[in-house]
């Protein structure tokens, strides 16, 4: 049973992950608590399926719309919501403000376009049987979504270390006026970031929502929560923080729930933030900020 | 100013004379709260249609009282217990309704139901299982059969077939119903002498039980009976046979269950689960049929039992507006009471609890084919 | 015609009273902001201010007062009790580490069945009427616009713009940011008492992460240079969503849209243009 379990954290940790590198970049770069996030999920999630349904694509190809479909999607609300308030550097806690209307409003029309039921991906698109690997079952969605989220992360800290635009995030993320002073187009990487950390979250969406077979509206909320713990327990920004962060959540939602007490899973992320901020305020690989005067 | 004055008072008494006259064709106004948007939307958004179809058949005979139309006003509960104590407060102080259909949710209810009990408005639940809702006052009455009457049924004839001695009890802990119904099941697991081997508990938005299950899986019990509602049901079941718990366990759901949603998310996966219900959409008789593709034909998708509940209540609804002889509050709660229907739901009338009185119609089903069939 | 005025009236009864008891949320939040602390605890005291007050009310059958001075006094102990980590963070952690408290409390309520459990507790008497609600909201307003006008108010401000340099002032930061927090949570667990006491239901899903944000809202939407603000930020939230019923399914829409332009429009809130107090101007 370990081996199994072990696996079963795997698969959970490695979405708990992907979604987490999407909405630390956000906050790392843009600084926003971008509520809208969550929305990007479902967003993506139904993209795929309008793919699937309507343009009989198959499963990667509609992977591939959703994820850039929502994209592009938060590339524009992301712009027109959170840009006239960078432009007025206005505080902080507007943002979240403004991103609360926003995911309300977005909700509010995603329902009114698809309607409030549950909608599934057809069944054809991926076999549904399991697989024995040694002790384990496996289900081929297990598989994609280890296998997507491994793909996607390495795609990711390649792009960050080795392309210009990578390097550019990184340089605005870590101080946006001296980039701005050295040539960087801010504009440009303020649309990067917003694309990729909404096509991360899709690509979380569509895992999830074939891998327990269910879309719907709402379905990026539960998600938020956890989110949030595991970006403050990885180090806000911090891409490598999130990863092990969020595979750690996966782990010891599992062990607890299989282990100890299911009653006690939903206690788990926040537990472990309360520990984290404690022990490690700065992230998992922060160095202590000293304080200037 | 004294002429005008008069004139005036003149005018107004002749206009509330005049209107006595034209009483015969004025409609009955009924007020109904539902979730239309928000996080249960998907309930609320099946019941509209169900009652809808009954009204439009209702008023096309001639309504009630005599040729008076009923008038459905909606408000959206939106999911959230202020909400429906607003509708409920705006259906009953601006728009005068008579009685008040739903809310949705059992969470509503309790908020809702004080305020319609204490101005003497009959209101009436179609869609709420959870315990004490009846309680709330004699003015609350409830149309769907409560979790405790349904659960035992489904159990017994379970345990009759599969010869089941050990289970694994599953649940959503954060969901009144779905917690209603776990404490039913966990009362008949222990009357019925069958042995639990774990409670396992996930949240209603959970898409993850592989922990859960796993550890289940280890115990090699007979059967897992599962409190949830139909999303997180429909992807428990399919995780289940996926992380390889034989068809040879059956998986018995409670009312969550009754919906098509489950072979929906499911699949394959979900032929064989076992629930009860008051309904299920391959009912014989012709008026099941009548009300199926009628439903079908209007609204181009499959009733569930939400609908078929909303459908059966405004008949009821209407049946005791008939009884009671005038549009009056007070009057229609006591013909509800004395109200029986035979329905889609089977022949129905209120207990003293005003819940209703027999659970005869309950029938235990099993998804063969991705569709409800009865379990022989 | 009484009758019918009466019936509108009753019929938006609980619409006021929201009004009140999310004035006072606002408030509760606004006597944090004003030391720059984001603390997000407020949804997770209202959450024990309500418990408390309805179990003493349903189990012991206390008086009302009582209720009440109980209700505001236990969230008030919970914040001494966390003040002193918290005291630490600040920023984004303290939020999220906050909002956090709320969420397990969630669990906790869910897992208690003397709490009810996932049922919530129902059948509160109705003890919360206008008076007391809108009576103990402008004695409340009445403290902060007090406050703000005294030593306390320029304390506040010198925290706000540098901590550092106000603690340098001989300013006991500490101190304030304690009371700040404690003051907050006892504000909030009133309004929690409050409300608990005229929606007659209580359950565990209330006062978790979007109650938090929506608290948080009100504050910002009205804008934190005055304690108007906040009260005002509560009336237009708490309307907003009865005010649109006509609108039917694009309620949430429009809600939604109302907010965003606002914020665009007024990023320092509705009342933020009123920078500075009044007051003798600061000598040259």
């Amino acid at each position: 049973m370990l081996a199994q379990q072990l696996f079963n954290a795997l698969v959970l940790g490695s979405v708990y992950a992907l979604f987490a590198l999407g909405f630390t970049l956000t906050f790392g770069v843009l600084r926003v608590i971008n509520l809208l996030y969550g929305f990007y999920v479902a967003a993506g999630a139904f993209a795929a399926l309008v793919a699937v349904q309507s343009l009989g694509l198959g499963l990667w190809a509609a992977g591939a719309f959703g994820v850039v479909t929502a994209g592009l999607v938060a590339v524009v609300c992301d712009f027109l919501v959170l840009t006239p308030l960078r432009r007025a550097k206005a505080p902080e806690l507007s943002s979240l403000i403004v991103t609360l209307g926003g995911v309300l409003l977005m909700n509010s029309l995603m329902q009114i376009a698809f309607g409030a039921e549950v909608r599934r991906f057809p069944a054809r698109l991926l076999s549904q049987d399991a697989i024995a690997i040694g002790p384990l079952l496996v289900a081929p969605i297990q598989l994609v979504i280890i296998a997507t989220v491994f793909v996607l992360v390495a795609a990711l800290f390649w792009f960050m270390e080795r392309t210009r635009l990578g390097t550019a995030i990184r340089a605005v993320a870590e101080r946006p006026d001296t980039a701005a002073l050295m040539g960087v187009n801010v504009g440009l990487v303020v649309s990067g970031v917003s694309f990729l950390s909404a096509a991360l979250s899709a690509a979380a969406g569509i895992l999830i929502g074939l891998d327990f077979n269910a879309v719907h509206p709402y379905m990026g909320e539960p998600m938020m929560l956890r989110g949030f713990a595991i970006i403050v327990i990885g180090g806000l920004g911090d891409i490598r923080g999130a990863l092990v962060a969020g595979l750690a959540l996966g782990f010891l939602e599992v062990m607890t729930a299989g282990y100890l007490s299911s009653n006690l899973k939903e206690a788990v992320a926040f537990t472990a933030l309360i520990l984290g901020l404690w022990l490690r305020p700065n992230g998992l690989f922060g160095r202590a900020s000293g304080k200037r005067a | 100013m004294n002429r005008r004055t008069v004139l005036a008072a003149a005018i107004v008494s002749a206009a509330t004379a005049l209107s006595g006259q034209a009483f015969a064709a004025e409609p009955v106004k009924v007020g109904a709260i539902e979730c239309l948007t928000g996080l249960n939307a998907k309930y609320g958004t099946m019941i509209k249609p169900g009652f809808d179809l009954a009204l439009d058949e209702i008023n096309a005979k001639g309504g009630v009282l005599k040729g008076r139309p009923i008038e459905l006003i909606y408000e959206d509960s939106a999911s959230q217990k202020e909400q429906a104590i607003n509708a409920a407060k705006k259906l009953i102080g601006r728009d005068h309704v008579v009685a008040i259909l739903g809310p949705t949710l059992s969470s509503e209810m309790f908020a809702a139901g004080p305020v319609a009990n204490e101005r003497g408005i009959p209101i009436i639940g179609t869609s709420n299982t959870a315990k004490g809702i009846t309680d709330i006052g004699e003015f609350v009455f409830r149309t769907s059969l409560p979790e405790s009457d349904v659960l035992p049924v489904t159990l017994k004839k379970a345990q009759a077939k599969f010869g089941i001695k050990k289970v694994a009890l599953l649940y959503s802990n954060d969901d009144s119903f779905t917690k209603s119904g776990f404490d039913v099941f966990k009362e008949t697991l222990d009357k019925l002498g069958i042995e639990i081997a774990t409670i396992e508990t996930f949240s209603t938005k959970d898409t993850d039980f592989s922990a859960q299950l796993t550890k289940i899986k280890s115990l090699n019990v007979d059967a897992l009976v599962v409190s949830a509602l139909a999303e997180a049901g429909g992807g428990l079941v399919l995780q289940a046979r996926q992380l390889g718990i034989p068809k040879t366990v059956p998986i018995i759901g409670g009312n969550g269950f009754n919906s098509p949603k489950i072979a929906e998310i499911a699949g394959d996966a979900a032929e064989g689960v076992i629930s009860g219900s008051p309904w299920f959409i391959a009912k014989e008789g012709a008026q099941n049929q009548n009300f199926v593709d009628s439903f079908r034909k209007k609204y181009n998708m499959d009733p569930d039992q939400f609908a078929a509940q909303a459908y059966d209540t405004m008949y009821i609804l209407a049946a005791a507006f008939d009884r009671a002889g005038e549009a009056d509050s007070k009057k229609l709660r006591d013909a509800l009471i004395k109200t029986e229907n035979n329905g889609l739901l089977g022949p129905f009338k209120f207990g003293a609890d005003r819940s209703p009185a027999t659970a005869e119609g309950v029938v235990v089903t099993t998804i063969k084919g991705g569709k409800f069939t009865l379990l022989q | 015609m009484m009758t019918t005025l009466d019936d509108l009236l009753w019929s938006y009864q609980s619409l006021i009273y929201g009004l009140g008891t999310n004035a006072i949320l606002g408030l509760s939040m606004y006597a944090v902001l004003q030391l720059g602390q984001l603390s997000l605890g407020q949804a997770a005291f209202m959450g024990i201010g309500a418990y408390t007050g309805a179990l003493l009310t349903l189990k012991l059958g206390l008086p009302f007062p009582l209720v009440l001075a109980a209700a505001a006094a236990a969230p008030a102990l919970a914040a001494l009790v966390i003040g002193g980590p918290t005291m630490k963070l600040s920023g984004v952690h303290l939020a999220i580490a906050t909002i956090g408290l709320g969420e397990v409390l969630r669990v906790a309520y869910i897992n208690t069945d003397a709490m009810g459990g996932a049922l919530g507790l129902s059948g509160i008497p109705e003890k919360a009427d206008f008076s007391i609600i809108f009576g103990l909201l402008a004695v409340i307003l009445a403290g902060f616009i007090l406050a703000s006008r005294s030593k306390i108010g320029r304390a506040c401000e010198a925290i706000r713009e540098d901590e550092d340099a106000a603690r340098v002032m001989g300013i006991d930061v500490s101190a304030y940011k304690m009371t700040a927090l404690v003051i907050s949570a006892a504000l909030a667990g009133l309004a929690g008492a409050l409300n608990a006491h005229f929606s007659s239901f209580i359950g565990p899903n209330e006062f978790a992460f979007e109650t938090a944000v929506s608290i948080l809202s009100f504050a910002i939407l009205g804008g934190v240079t005055t304690p108007f603000g906040p009260v005002l930020g509560a009336f237009v939230l708490t309307a907003l969503p009865e005010l649109l019923r006509p609108l039917h399914d694009f309620r949430l829409v429009f809600n939604g849209l109302i907010i965003v332009l606002v914020v665009i429009f007024l990023p320092r809130g509705i009342l933020g243009f009123r920078i500075r107090r009044t007051g003798k101007p600061p000598p040259c």
